[in-house]
């Protein structure tokens, strides 16, 4: 049966597999003198070790169907957010990107009131941008027409 | 759909939104002067009074902008890559020549390319001198040397990290003399220090700024320098020119532009940092950090790059990959 | 101990006349506002900070970066108990006990236990750092690389009591983390590890990103989406203290922490970072009832704090006594020293006799400060908790990414982060623990780097690890609690058969005598 360890397990002991198969580039070295690859080996075999002990114990876990996925849509959109935070923070410029994201979670996500997005998108992206670039002077990326 | 008004909404602005005009009086916004080291590292301390000494001839702001990372190569990528207009500016070291030759000697996909930078002007160089522990029984380059030829492979030095500028001089030194020194890389030049001090390492190169107090205390003992002339602060330690060994080191710290910076604009900056150099203020800094102003204007300094990078590719062609030589 | 007393003085003449004493509130102040944005630890802080210490004269500008450096690391465990973001990685164990207090309704008595012991911490360690500067900093000294070695394998230790779980889930974590620590540039050959083409990995993968990704992002993808959202805490005055239970459980936690911390610290290098694993580790081993960690034990966050308090006072005695840059925070505050034209080195203390006491009487001066300003401070940042969740999140969310970014100021970063968010979100959805990553990943760089140099020095061999009598002392310590944890395995065993009746006689035996 398909338990949540096994299946754990399994995908650990394929990434093992995929980081030994990586490391092949490296030179191994030997006991006496590890190189570069020495490290990243040893630890790919003792994580897929790990992975199949987890896999064999792994039998009396509870059945993967009984993981349930009830934030699934928020996650997504939070991550969604995430990766267009990290894509458009040095292309349009940290005030906007943090505005647009925060406009997109409220509003679109957590559905507020429009008046209440404005207020707290506006409000946390001057807010922080100020904190940070104007008192901490720590350079934040501007985006076209300098904002 | 309110996603669909939100992207509508980004749009408009960036389509409202002018863009820069061709012409414009140079500069007209900050300049940002990237430090590709942490603050508190030579590069950064170097930029501080640098920048704070344009901003007074310029009459408009000069930041410096922490880009670190791969041990510089972030920082220096991101300006030899940014808009060629003058507002990105680097403060390299002498890295720079080595990052693009380590990338060749491993097959990668350069960070960047020399030529994608364009000199502006040397700030200071200065020369690292080679240091012994105390304890140790050599008093003189020429008693090491022959020490190290007796046991070839048993002298050891730390170094900032392999390919590093503090390994780079000492495979200077070692092929001029003939000898096989064992090589311990650590993690930068605090952590080398650190281990020379601890009694870990017999021997390293530094720069004479952050080695002078222990010296002073006793703790170390300088042999000799890697300059052209003696270090002011030492004048009675000799050259290994002096000594008859044709190697010249520094570690020096200089301005750069991305290639492609229009002459106008590099004229400027050339001029402001020429005027910078001279500032009150910037010497006394200067001085507080006992690194000596070594200024070269654009042409000079790309004279001294060229031949301090052809040392470099050389040193570094001589290493070759570590792995493979054991 | 005349000359002590007289020398300080001289110190708290320095440290208490006005115009010192304003930059020690302005750092303290700075400091807890810097160190309460989430992802910005003291290190972080400290160094976006130096700059504005220029303009300064050296005692000001040291007590100034002494005030923000002690505010970061009081500030720092504000975030990780009352949201769960680590602002570095000593704050990591913290996350664990202090948010499960939180999450109990105890944030306020869990803020004041990090603030007391922080202060307990920070108090005693400069103690020593007076007393016993330069002794103990030509003792640090001899740690080399082999001794290093073995006192990373100790710290890897503490994982087998870190967590309550499975042992091989414990293990594979570690050694994902340790994996991860393998990107980047390998600094002994030049080697560049899984780049991908990104050259924003050369030095590795952040602890930072990662551990606001494992734990705080983490927490917002698993808790945003629930049908009923965390409730909101309306805390009353009675609650932000701690019960005497609570203090009672505390008091020698705090005080293993902070001599623990303070040992570690003085090793020059990173090692401080592990102390508050140890430190966690040493807590719950000792600990009656180990199965309440992980679910709010204040145990677990008084002895982290403590340790990682003292562990980065103990990282100034090598700087201060030999002007060795024996940290990175010590390597912050020489570079200040040396724009301000002082020369750090083994003369410093006779050479600059009011910048060094100076500094030590601002380290107490700092610490008294930000107990007054701390302790009044959990009454209104546990008035956090008050704003709905569906705000909340957004806002730690938009702190993180700028947090993150700000410190390298690299997109890579803020990838980085989402990343380990989902993969800790996974990963805590099919029960795997995460705090062994953040060990791993700091442990990793250093382990590999110290073990390969000792084989350098010892060209190839491995008696270096048993010749040497530090290291020699601390792998046989490491050994014989290897084997006493194993104990339990090989009792337990027996339990095993003895239950089933394989071994009938000797327990029979056994089962006899009493």
């Amino acid at each position: 049966m398909l338990t949540r360890d096994r299946v754990a397990g399994v995908v650990i002991l394929l990434f093992s597999l995929a980081v030994m198969w990586e490391t092949r580039v490296l030179p191994l070295g030997n006991f006496h003198n590890p190189g570069p690859g020495y490290m990243p080996m040893l630890l790919a075999i003792v994580l897929g070790a790990m992975a199949i002990l987890v896999a064999l114990g792994g039998g009396g876990s509870l059945p993967l169907r009984s993981l349930a996925w009830p934030e699934k849509r928020h996650a997504l959109a939070i991550l969604a957010g995430c990766a267009f935070t990290a894509l458009a923070m040095e292309r349009i410029g940290y005030r906007l990107t943090v505005i647009l994201l925060l406009g997109f979670i409220l509003w679109v996500v957590e559905r507020k009131r429009p008046v209440v997005v404005v207020a707290t998108a506006l409000g946390l992206s001057l807010g922080t941008f100020y904190l940070f670039s104007t008192l901490l002077r720590v350079p934040l990326p501007v985006g076209p027409g300098r904002f | 759909m309110r996603i669909r008004l939100l992207a509508t909404l980004l749009l408009l602005y960036l389509a409202l939104v002018p863009g820069a005009s061709a012409q414009e009086p140079f500069p007209t916004r900050p300049i940002s002067l990237v430090a590709p080291f942490p603050p508190g590292g030579v590069a950064d301390l170097m930029a501080r009074p640098v920048a704070a000494a344009m901003e007074k001839v310029l009459k408009s702001p000069a930041v410096v902008v922490n880009k670190t990372g791969a041990a510089g190569a972030v920082g220096m990528s991101f300006v030899a890559n940014s808009k060629p207009d003058g507002y990105t500016l680097l403060m390299a070291l002498s890295s720079i020549s080595i990052i693009p030759e380590a990338d060749k000697l491993f097959d990668r996909k350069p960070a960047y390319t020399m030529d994608q930078l364009t000199p502006v002007a040397l700030i200071s160089a200065d020369p690292t001198i080679l240091v012994v522990r105390a304890d140790r029984p050599w008093k003189s380059v020429k008693e090491f040397v022959e020490d190290a030829k007796k046991r070839p492979g048993e002298i050891s030095y730390s170094s900032s990290g392999v390919y590093g500028t503090l390994h780079m001089a000492m495979e200077m030194l070692s092929h001029a003399a003939g000898i096989k020194l064992k090589h311990v890389p650590y993690g930068g030049a605090g952590p080398a220090l650190t281990a020379i001090l601890g009694g870990h390492v017999d021997t390293l190169a530094s720069g004479p700024a952050v080695i002078l107090p222990h010296i002073k205390a006793g703790k170390l003992r300088p042999l000799a320098g890697w300059g052209s002339k003696r270090v002011a602060a030492l004048p009675d330690l000799p050259t290994f020119k002096e000594l008859g060994y044709d190697i010249e080191f520094y570690i020096w710290a200089g301005v750069f532009a991305p290639t492609g910076t229009p002459d106008p604009i590099l004229k400027k900056l050339r001029d402001t940092v020429r005027q910078a150099v001279q500032e009150p203020d910037f010497k006394s800094a200067m001085t507080k950090l006992e690194t000596p102003v070594a200024y070269l204007d654009a042409p000079e300094f790309q004279k001294f790059w060229d031949k301090d990078a052809k040392m470099l590719a050389d040193a570094i062609k001589r290493v070759g990959r570590i792995e493979e030589k054991k | 101990m005349v000359e002590t007393l007289q020398n300080l003085y001289l110190g708290f003449s320095i440290a208490l006349s006005p115009s010192v004493l304003i930059y020690a509130f302005a750092g303290c102040i700075i400091g807890t506002l810097v160190g309460i944005l989430p992802g910005v630890g003291p290190l972080a802080g400290i160094s976006l900070l130096l700059p504005a210490s220029f303009g300064l004269n050296a005692t000001t500008a040291m007590v100034l970066l002494a005030g923000i450096y002690y505010g970061a690391m009081y500030g720092g465990s504000t975030t990780s108990i009352l949201m769960r973001i680590p602002g570095e990685a000593a704050s990591v164990m913290t996350c664990i006990d202090g948010y499960a207090m939180t999450r109990k309704g105890r944030a306020g008595p869990a803020l004041a236990i990090a603030a007391i012991g922080s202060y307990f911490a920070g108090t005693v360690s400069v103690v020593g750092l007076m007393l016993l500067a330069p002794p103990l900093a030509s003792f640090a000294l001899r740690f080399g690389p082999p001794e290093y070695v073995a006192l990373l394998l100790l710290g890897l230790l503490a994982l087998a009591y870190m967590s309550g779980g499975s042992v091989p889930k414990a293990l594979a974590m570690a050694a994902l983390g340790l994996l991860l620590g393998m990107i980047g540039i390998d600094p002994m050959t030049g080697y560049f590890r899984f780049h991908y083409g990104l050259v924003e990995l050369g030095d590795g993968i952040g602890v930072v990103p990662v551990a606001v990704g494992l734990f705080g992002l983490s927490e917002i993808l698993l808790t945003a989406g629930q049908s009923t959202p965390p409730a909101v805490m309306k805390p009353r005055l009675r609650e932000l203290l701690p019960s005497r239970q609570e203090w009672r459980d505390s008091v020698w936690s705090i005080g293993r922490g902070t001599v623990l911390g303070f040992l570690i610290g003085i090793i020059p290098g990173s090692a401080h970072i592990i102390s508050s694993f140890v430190s966690y580790a040493v807590e719950r081993r000792l600990s009656r009832h180990p199965e309440r960690f992980g679910h709010g034990a204040v145990e677990g966050v008084a002895g982290p704090e403590s340790a990682n308090n003292s562990a980065t006072s103990g990282a100034f005695v090598p700087m201060l006594a030999l002007g060795v840059p024996s940290g990175p925070i010590p390597a912050v505050m020489l570079a200040a020293m040396m724009v301000h034209g002082i020369s750090p080195g083994p003369l410093l203390i006779m050479q600059q006799p009011d910048l060094f006491w100076g500094f030590i009487a601002s380290m107490y001066v700092g610490n008294v400060v930000l107990l007054i300003l701390n302790l009044p401070l959990v009454g209104i940042f546990v008035n956090l908790l008050r704003i709905p969740y569906p705000f909340l999140y957004p806002a730690i969310l938009v702190f993180s990414v700028v947090g993150v970014y700000a410190v390298n100021g690299s997109v890579v970063d803020v990838w980085i982060m989402a990343v380990m968010g989902v993969l800790g979100y996974l990963l805590r959805k099919f029960e795997f623990e995460t705090a062994p990553i953040v060990l791993g990943l700091v442990l990793a760089p250093m382990l590999e780097m110290s073990l390969r140099q000792s084989l350098a020095l010892s060209s190839g061999s491995y008696a270096v690890f048993v010749t040497r009598p530090i290291a020699a002392t601390m792998l046989g310590l490491g050994l014989a609690i290897l084997l006493l944890s194993l104990r339990p395995v090989f009792t337990r065993g027996l339990d095993w058969r003895r239950r089933l009746g394989l071994e009938s006689k000797p327990s029979l035996g056994e089962e006899g005598k009493p």
